[in-house]
């Protein structure tokens, strides 16, 4: 049975053809037997320009490692290769065009695109059904596709180190979502809706433009590990200071739902109706109050675990209307009444 | 001055056995320990079994689901407890992983790149008084088989990977061992302590240190 020359048989399964400067990979040297044995093939540290159909030819693989190689491109053949289940493919010179029009055919589990140069997550991706690790740290990214919420298997997803200015709030679909990872972005605000991440363990979120986070965040009962260094989070207590007066509509609109004023479909016409539904209970408890479209934007701080200072927002109805323990902004004990959470809670905030 | 001769550590196991050697005097010079660390070419075949990527990085190739367990921060993975003198410790750092800014509670503090790259930001201590953002003094980017050195006299520092496509690997010596630190918010200089736990200990994962664990420095 011959093997190329410098090639390391670690088991049966395994062929390790890594880091032996190769600018061509020939798989003549290798036995048809060997192709259909081997389950783990490593072709990191190599000069492939690209990577030959043939690779198909390996039609048990589970595991291809083809890291830092010249790549602009991988070839239609992995589409072949049924049992793929982890694919490296991290610092070569792949973007969005670079893969083959059926990649989204793989059973791919796990898949590292990082450093690489995509400027957008290429939809042959969105179509991997199985995917519960994904990665494109340090490439190119502006924005992470709505079609994210399509890979209901995700646990995983590595996002760091691009140019990802928001977060959909599609991301909140994905069920199992427990280790997401947006550090070294440009995100500025983060959707109240990934309170609905109920698995999520771990979110990173340092460096990025943040300044206050949502109050939902709260919410995230799992969450264990949480950063936030290096964004321009407020210190100090802040109060929205613009503040437009409701209009009449709103104003009428607030009368009704605050005094319960009964009100059926033949009394109004359907545009009226739908704007009454949309009415938004103020956060405050000791307020039974509504608002509509007018509300004043209130950074609060929330301790967290007798640690930090985290400037959460919320909206209330009118500037009068704050929460019981606001009476002195400036107070460094000031602390979240309203929704308590229990110290138990986000136990290691990477704040520092 | 007086240089003695720097014998080269073939393996870790050697290096570790020179520092035992070292330590048994009572004082510590600085630049010996430093030296001899530096001098050390990292093997990974020599400390990959104390180094516990636990994470969703496929680094050895197999993700078994049942070991894969996500984290958002490095692992301390105990290797040696230099006869009480020292503890020597190897940190793993995944992609994005970094350290909170803190203090090294009166002990030297010794810190080699085994592989990957690093980057350190030294800090001031904060004025008890101010309440104000803590003052940055340097930053350096550490290589593969460099030492660096610190402790609270010099000031505090933060580490972090920030690389997001490779993991690395440090080597760590402590002396004396200390288990609780201070940790420092970049924003106002608040400080609070914070237990130390290993991840693993002589190469075995040790999951039930402590019930909250709440720092991995």
């Amino acid at each position: 049975m011959e093997i190329h020359e410098g090639a390391a048989v670690a088991s049966d399964s395994v062929l390790d053809f890594s880091r032996l400067s190769l600018t061509t990979f020939n798989l003549n040297s290798v036995s048809d037997e060997r192709k259909r044995d081997t389950k783990q093939l490593y072709l990191n540290y190599n000069r492939l320009g690209s990577l030959p159909s043939s690779v198909s030819l390996f039609c048990n693989l589970e595991f291809l490692d083809i890291s830092n190689n010249g790549l602009s491109a991988i070839c239609e053949g992995i589409t072949r290769l049924t049992r793929l289940k982890t694919l490296i493919a991290k610092n070569n010179r792949l973007d969005e065009f670079s893969l083959p029009k059926e990649f989204g055919s793989l059973q791919l589990e796990v898949l590292n695109f990082s450093g690489n140069r995509f400027e957008e997550i290429p939809l042959q991706c969105m179509k991997l059904l199985r995917l519960q690790s994904l990665s494109f740290g340090g490439n190119r990214l502006k924005s992470i596709p709505d079609e994210i919420e399509n890979l209901t298997s995700l646990e995983l997803l590595y996002l760091g180190g691009n140019l990802i200015t928001a977060i959909p709030p599609e991301v909140a679909n994905l069920p199992y979502l427990s280790y997401l990872v947006l550090c070294d972005n440009r995100i500025q605000s983060v959707p109240p809706q990934l309170t609905r991440l109920h698995s999520l363990r771990s979110l990173s979120l340092h460096n990025n433009l943040l300044t206050y986070l949502p109050r939902e965040i709260l919410c995230l009962v799992h969450l264990q590990e949480l950063s936030l260094r290096g964004n321009p989070l407020v210190v100090r207590f802040v109060k929205e200071m613009t503040y437009d007066p409701p209009s009449l509509l709103e104003l009428a609109g607030r009368t009704v739902k605050s005094r319960n004023i009964p009100y059926y479909p033949y009394d109004l016409p359907s545009n009226l109706m739908r704007y009454l539904d949309l009415a938004s209970k103020c956060p405050n408890p000791k307020c039974a109050g509504v608002y509509f479209d007018s509300c004043v934007r209130q950074i609060k701080f929330v301790d967290f675990c007798g640690k930090y200072r985290l400037p959460l927002m919320h909206y209330l109805c009118s500037p009068e209307c704050t929460s019981p323990c606001s009476s002195n902004p400036q107070s460094d004990a000031e602390s979240e009444e309203e929704s308590s959470v229990p110290a138990y809670r986000l136990q290691r905030v990477l704040l520092g | 001055m007086e240089h003695t001769e720097v014998v080269k550590p073939e393996s870790l196991d050697e290096l570790i056995k020179i520092l035992h050697k070292i330590f048994e005097s009572d004082s510590i010079n600085v630049e010996e320990v430093q030296d001899i660390m530096e001098a050390y070419d990292s093997n990974p075949q020599d400390w990959m079994r104390y180094a516990k990527f636990d994470q969703y990085s496929t680094f050895d190739g197999c993700s078994k689901k049942s070991n894969r367990t996500w984290k958002n921060r490095y692992t301390r993975n105990l290797v040696d407890e230099g006869n009480g003198k020292f503890n020597l410790m190897i940190l793993c750092w995944g992609e994005g992983h970094g350290s909170s800014i803190h203090d090294h509670t009166d002990s030297h503090c010794f810190m080699k790149l085994l592989q990957g790259q690093l980057k350190e930001t030294l800090f001031e201590w904060p004025d008890s008084k101010s309440k104000g953002e803590m003052v940055q003094k340097s930053q350096r980017i550490l290589q593969e088989n460099k030492v660096a050195y610190i402790n609270d006299s010099i000031g505090l520092h933060r580490v972090e990977n920030g690389s997001h496509t490779e993991c690395a690997a440090s080597l760590h010596l402590y002396s004396p061992p200390f288990q609780s630190c201070q940790t420092f918010d970049q924003r106002t200089g608040h400080r609070n302590t914070v237990k130390m736990t290993f991840w693993s200990k002589k190469g075995e994962r040790t999951p039930f240190e402590t019930a909250f664990s709440q720092e991995n420095n």
